[in-house]
């Protein structure tokens, strides 16, 4: 494989790298390029023991793009497990979906790990989710075992070390873990605070505060000074205007609207909404002046019919 | 442009399954064409160019803009532009620090034995030795390349090889991040959201294209000791450019201007 690609690529020697530091199946993954394509991997996971995917060991594709680790990787799942569609690329906040979280400094092995905590989470409905029942997902669990796969020559059976007696039910790698935890938790408190505030802009710092402790008695500038730059902090609005990696995903918006039209908050009237209230208004006025001038051709109607009427009885009179 | 894309997306709402899928990837690739449409027409670290090239970019009548450009040039005569791609902070800020220090052997060997401990710091908080040391080396080659007394077109060029200078960013996300999380107990006082500190580095400081503020400036500067003075240019009223040192008090090495959104590098 070293002479087929060009080692100065990024890619390619990050992951050279990854491919060696994965090498050996653990308890809980393994994942390893394809013999002919450094750039998809397969991958086989341990369902954690706590969990209705005990038991499973579950298998997928990974597919780095050539930026990778600048570009998140897409990880599509071949076993069917009742957490997350089959063939289809799924949603993690790590994943190719969520471009804009993804970091450069984390690995397939954070990707691993993440799927592995995020199996006992709820699908909600997310982009590659499932919720199936706990029975068919620990039937699913059992059937697992029994998938070969011919493209990378594996058995589930074997694909992973045997769990060991004592064994945590997940990654024993603490730190790992953590970030694992760290990435799901993302993904709510994201959601939470869109709904609560809309936009959840970057705090800024006036410069006040933001001297340290110390270099606070030697601060020259004049209090209106600081005021004025704390001011000029960037508008929430002009902030979100430059960085096209700052929309928030597709996911996250509809998980968003869906919540607000789950809850209280009374959504923003629809433009529509607005529109057909205006029109309302306008037909309203423009029936009020149609009345008015009917009302006035039917005043003006009646003094001239009682001048008519009043000229023939003078003529009537005279004539009498 | 983010207003945009959120505006045209809200009908969408209702779609589910296989055409939702459908709709990420447009959306994916819709930002990614604009991310190109951006690239082409910026280089990731431009040529030096006098400061009046500013005042072409605003209206004659706009006053605001002009006057401020005019109470620029009493200080600057040059500016250098760096790509809006939410990475501006801190490509100028690599930039502009390592071009100085092909004039300055003394503070160009204080920082390479600062950037040298910097990776071990890091591995010690928790950070991924196999993960960041790519990042490292990038930046430990620009270093000593620096050494090398290079011409500037050289320092340019790799600043522009979108791989060396994203690997910069990376890793200067990454000691702003570290510093951030060494000093929590600081820095939580100034987020907001109820986020803890780490949180915020995972959302805010450690993927491409967040842009910075003022928590980011001041963690970075602390963190490799070179202090960075920001020069603010809005539309806010006076007619003067107000500025402000990070860290507080100290004599600043690295000259920014900021507009709205965005940071380029100023010359004396």
């Amino acid at each position: 494989m070293e002479n087929k690609y060009n080692l100065k690529s990024p890619a390619v020697k990050r992951l050279m790298k990854e491919a060696a530091e994965l090498r050996e199946p653990t308890e809980h993954y393994h994942a390893q390029p394809l013999e002919d394509n450094l750039f998809e991997w397969h991958f086989s996971v341990r369902g954690p023991s706590d969990s209705d995917f005990d038991g499973g060991v579950y298998h997928g594709r990974i597919v780095l793009p050539p930026e990778y680790p600048m570009k998140p990787p897409s990880i599509i799942l071949l076993t069917a497990n009742g957490r997350f569609e089959v063939g289809k690329k799924i949603c993690l906040s790590i994943s190719g979906h969520h471009p804009e979280t993804w970091q450069p400094s984390w690995s397939i092995r954070t990707a691993l790990i993440a799927i592995i905590g995020f199996m006992p989470t709820k699908g909600e409905g997310a982009i590659g989710s499932l919720d199936y029942t706990p029975e068919e997902r620990r039937a699913l669990a059992k059937k697992s075992q029994d998938f070969f796969c011919e493209a990378c020559a594996c058995s589930m059976r074997t694909a992973l070390l045997p769990p060991s007696p004592n064994r945590d039910p997940r990654p024993e790698d603490h730190e790992a873990q953590e970030l694992a935890q760290q990435i799901s938790f993302k993904a709510d408190s994201r959601q939470v605070s869109e709904s609560a505030g809309a936009t959840s802009d970057p705090p800024t710092l006036s410069p006040a505060e933001n001297s340290s402790p110390g270099a606070r008695d030697g601060s020259e500038e004049p209090l209106e000074d600081q005021a004025e730059v704390s001011s000029l902090s960037p508008p929430p609005s002009a902030v979100r205007s430059e960085g096209p990696g700052r929309p928030l995903s597709p996911r996250q918006r509809r998980a968003h609207q869906a919540r607000q039209r789950r809850e209280t908050p009374p959504p923003p009237p629809h433009p529509d909404a607005v529109r057909r209230a205006l029109a309302g208004v306008r037909g309203r006025r423009q029936a009020g002046s149609a009345a008015l001038i009917l009302v006035l051709t039917l005043v003006l109607a009646v003094l001239i019919f009682r001048r008519i009427y009043l000229a023939q009885e003078y003529k009537l009179d005279y004539e009498l | 442009m983010a207003e945009e894309k959120q505006e045209s997306s809200r009908p969408q709402g209702e779609m589910e399954g296989v055409n939702c899928l459908a709709y990420d990837e447009a959306i994916i690739a819709q930002q990614d064409r604009i991310q190109q449409e951006i690239a082409t027409s910026n280089p990731l670290v431009s040529d030096r160019q006098p400061l009046k090239v500013l005042q072409n970019e605003y209206a004659k009548e706009d006053s605001i803009y002009q006057l401020k450009i005019k109470d620029l040039h009493k200080k600057y005569s040059y500016i250098r532009k760096t790509r809006p791609d939410g990475n501006c902070f801190y490509r100028a800020f690599g930039f502009s620090h390592l071009e100085s220090l092909l004039e300055d052997s003394k503070e160009l060997q204080r920082f390479k034995a600062v950037a040298t401990k910097s990776k071990l710091d890091l591995v010690n908080e928790g950070f991924t030795e196999f993960t960041i040391e790519d990042f490292h080396n990038t930046f430990m080659d620009l270093i000593e390349l620096c050494e090398k007394q290079p011409g500037l077109q050289e320092l340019l060029g790799s600043f522009n090889d979108q791989n060396v200078s994203d690997y910069v960013v990376v890793y200067l996300r990454l000691l702003t991040s570290g510093y951030l999380q060494r000093e929590h107990g600081f820095f939580q006082h100034f987020i907001e959201g109820g986020r803890s500190v780490k949180e915020f580095c995972q959302q805010e400081v450690e993927p491409m294209s967040k842009e910075s503020d003022h928590i980011h400036i001041i963690a970075l500067a602390q963190a490799l000791n070179v202090s960075i003075l920001v020069e603010y240019m809005d539309r806010g009223e006076g007619g003067t450019v107000n500025h402000h040192v990070f860290p507080e008090g100290s004599v600043p090495r690295i000259f920014l201007l900021y507009r709205p959104g965005h940071y380029d590098i100023l010359y004396k």
